[in-house]
Formats: C-alpha cells, structure tokens, sequence
C-alpha cells in the first residue's frame, strides 16, 4: 500500500492540522474529566459537609466517633488538622481560601479543638519536666488532659486526639515528638534520643515497676559496667528516679506520679 | 507535734506511695520537684492536723516522714534538708518561706506556715470586717478559743501564731493590741 503521506508543501500544512485536532480533542477528554471530577468531588464534600454538620455535636462530644470520623477523612487522603493541601491540588481552588478543611465545615471548631488539646498537652509537658525528665506516656497524658485542671475544665479525650494534637505542633519546631517504647507510646517534649539500651531499660521498668542493677545483669545478660551506666544515664536524665533505702539501688519509673494533683 | 486528730484520716497522695519518694535524688530538677512535692505534702499534712509547729525528731516517727507501710523513711537530716529548703524564699531558690527554725542554728523545730502570717492577717482582717466587729475590743484569748470563731480556721490556734498575725495588722494600723501578758486585748479598726 502506498503512503497516504502527502507530498510536498502541503503535507506540512495536514500534519500541523493532524497534530491541533489531537490537541484539541485531548483538551476536550481533559476538562470533560476534570469537569466530572469537580462534580464527584463537591458532591462528596456536600455529603460530607452535611454528614459533619449533622454529626458535629457528636464529633465534638463523642471520643470514639470522632476518632473514626478523623479515620475516614485520613483514608480519602483528607488530613483533619492540616488540610490545606486539599484546596488547590489541581491548581483550582478546591475548599475555597483561608481556613482549614475543619473551619469549613465547622466552623472552626474542630481545629480548635485539637489546638487546645495540643496547649493542655504542651503545659502538662512543661509542667512535669522536672518531675519525668521530659518523657511523658500517651495514656498518662490522655488522663490529666481528661481530668482537667479546674472544675469542669476536663477534656474527654482519646489517645488518638493526643497523638494527633501532638502532630499539629510539628509545624512549629517545638520539638515534641512521640516514641515509642515497648508497647507503650510517649511524648517527648525533650529533644534526646533514647540509645536502644536505654529504651530496653524502660521497657523492663515497665513491665516490673522497677530495676535494678543486678535485675538488669541476671535477665538481659548484661555486663555490671553496661547496666550501671544505663540507669546513671536515665538517672541523669531525669528519666527515672532512685530508691537507695532497699537493699540495692532501685530505679524507678515517676509516670504513674501524675495522678498527683501536686 | 500536737497530737494527730483522729476524726478524719488524712489522705496522703499518691508520691507517698512511691519509694524514691523517700530518697534524696541525684539528678537537681528532679530533686527541685522532688522537694516541691515534699513542701505540699508537708503543708497539707500539717493543715489537715491543725499542727503549726513540728518538732523534727517526733515528726521523723510520725505517718509524715515514715511509711510503715513502704517501710521506706525520711531520715532526720533528710527532713531537715527539706524543711531548709521550705524556709527560703522562692527568689533564693527555696520554696517560699513555708517554715521558719523556732530554734535557729540547731534546726530541731520549726514552724510550718502553710498558711503565713500575712495570710492569717487577712483572713482575720475579713472575719472582722463580715461580722462587724470593727472597732470592738476582743480578747486574744477570746479569738481563739471563744465559741464565736469555733468554725473558723484559727480556732485553737497557737497563741505565738496568733499574735504574729495580728502584729501584721497592727503593723499596718489595722489593729492594735493591748494589755499585761496573758490578758491581751485587740482592737481591729
């Protein structure tokens, strides 16, 4: 079969033809996708918008529920707290301007309270340095902020909310950060790295309540020198606080010290 | 040390229960911490048992210093330590002026204020005031012990406690106080 390739001069002009219609039906494909996009997408945050509103007593007084619902937003890649990369991905503006994903819909509320979760967070944190060293466990944390401070001021919170409170002050450098060790989590309002020897250490004050050098020597398997200067490390740190009125050096750990109301 | 009042037990908190609690720390903020809750503990043990001044070696075998249940204790120079500590003011590092040594260098009593006189003054200064009894003679005697204030927090208070108080107020012309020893008067204005 010969070509249908055309000869000469006008060959130019039917390719560059070729090439604009291509480009124009390619545009067309484009905006009628992107058109029905927009329109799944408003839908969905119509549905959404009334979901929340509906709810919104419920998301705000119900732990459990709310804890889901920030589940949900998480799994359609809408983030709660920062949720200012949905407006805009496409170059559009998606939520309007100004105000996160929460501010719309409402109003608000829901951002502050996770700010203000994240303030009791960073007080407490504050307040009991120089009491646990700067490490403070998620659970512990999430029954102060519950308890409150003053009467009728407590926050019914759950330890997602603290983790997620914690998260939004990432923003600011301010260093806190949550670890986790053994099972337990913390939050770490102090900037150090625990080294692996001292998170074993706390893992085992966990479990036991309390270690001691030789404790540490018979089930870890650890030479003297090793354990001595772990807990000197920790102790150092402020992260666990001595008894010298037992027959050996006991360390302990203060976290289960916050229910105190001193 | 008065003897406790047995109506009530006090309550201790939970850093009582906890045994390095009894044990000077190491490391200074967790010491500083340490001796603010000591300072706490201390002041609301004293409140709760109407005590105004503790004589260390009797508090040293008192529930306060010793938890038989732990078995663990504060040592005489230990609790002095703290109640050192009590005895400066806050910008000297202390903890604010909440005891004070009766004995001076030999640090065996001391008062404890968890409530200063300062502060006596004016809760004394508004009881005066919300029953009218200004310009009224009372007797000292009268104050602390008469049937009128047995519902107040002074009542039964120590006679020493009460006249700093009211020096306090006399201090800034709110009160005088007259009379032989033993039978002092006081005027409130």
């Amino acid at each position: 079969m010969s070509t249908r390739r055309g000869v000469g001069l006008g060959a130019f002009t039917n390719r560059t033809q070729t090439t604009q219609s291509y480009a124009t039906h390619g545009a067309n494909l484009r905006s009628t996708h992107a058109s029905s996009l927009q329109t799944q997408l408003s839908v969905f945050q119509s549905v959404l918008h009334s979901f929340a509103l509906e709810h919104s007593s419920t998301i705000r007084s119900n732990p459990t529920f709310r804890a889901e619902f920030a589940r949900m937003c998480n799994a359609i890649g809408v983030d709660p707290l920062a949720a200012s990369n949905v407006k805009g991905k496409n170059g559009r503006r998606g939520l309007g301007e100004g105000g996160s994903f929460w501010t719309q819909i409402m109003g608000g509320d829901m951002n502050d309270f996770y700010f203000e979760v994240a303030v009791r967070v960073v007080e407490l944190c504050r307040e009991t340095r120089s009491e646990n060293g700067g490490l403070i466990g998620v659970e512990e944390c999430r029954r102060r902020v519950g308890k409150g401070r003053a009467i009728g001021s407590g926050l019914e919170v759950t330890e997602d909310d603290i983790l997620r409170a914690v998260k939004s002050l990432e923003p600011l450098g301010s260093g806190f950060s949550i670890i986790s060790v053994g099972s337990k989590q913390y939050i770490r309002s102090v900037p150090k790295e625990l080294n692996t020897d001292q998170a074993t250490v706390l893992e085992a004050i966990q479990v036991l309540g309390f270690v001691s050098v030789s404790m540490l020597q018979l089930n870890l398997n650890w030479e003297r020198a090793r354990a001595q200067t772990v807990v000197d490390d920790l102790l150092a740190d402020g992260l666990v606080w001595l008894d010298a009125q037992s027959e050996e050096n006991e360390y302990w750990s203060p976290q289960n010290l916050l229910d105190d109301s001193g | 040390m008065d003897t406790p009042s047995t109506a009530t037990p006090f309550q201790f908190p939970p850093t009582y229960s906890f045994p390095p609690f009894f044990t000077p720390q190491p490391n200074n903020s967790t010491r500083l911490s340490q001796l603010q809750k000591w300072s706490s503990l201390i002041q609301s043990y004293c409140r709760h048992h109407c005590i105004y001044r503790i004589s260390l070696i009797e508090a040293v075998e008192s529930p306060l210093f010793h938890n038989a249940a732990l078995r663990k204790r504060l040592g005489l120079s230990e609790a002095r330590a703290v109640l050192d500590w009590m005895a400066k003011a806050e910008e000297e590092g202390g903890g604010g002026r909440r005891t004070e040594w009766i004995d001076g260098g030999s640090k065996t009593v001391a008062w404890v204020w968890w409530r200063r006189p300062e502060e006596w003054a004016e809760i004394l200064a508004d009881w005066v005031e919300i029953t009218g009894q200004k310009n009224t003679v009372l007797t000292v005697y009268e104050l602390i012990e008469g049937k009128g204030t047995a519902s107040q927090e002074w009542h039964g208070m120590e006679q020493e406690v009460m006249f700093r108080s009211l020096n306090v107020l006399v201090k800034r012309g709110k009160a005088q106080v007259f009379g032989s020893e033993g039978q002092e008067g006081v005027k409130f204005f």
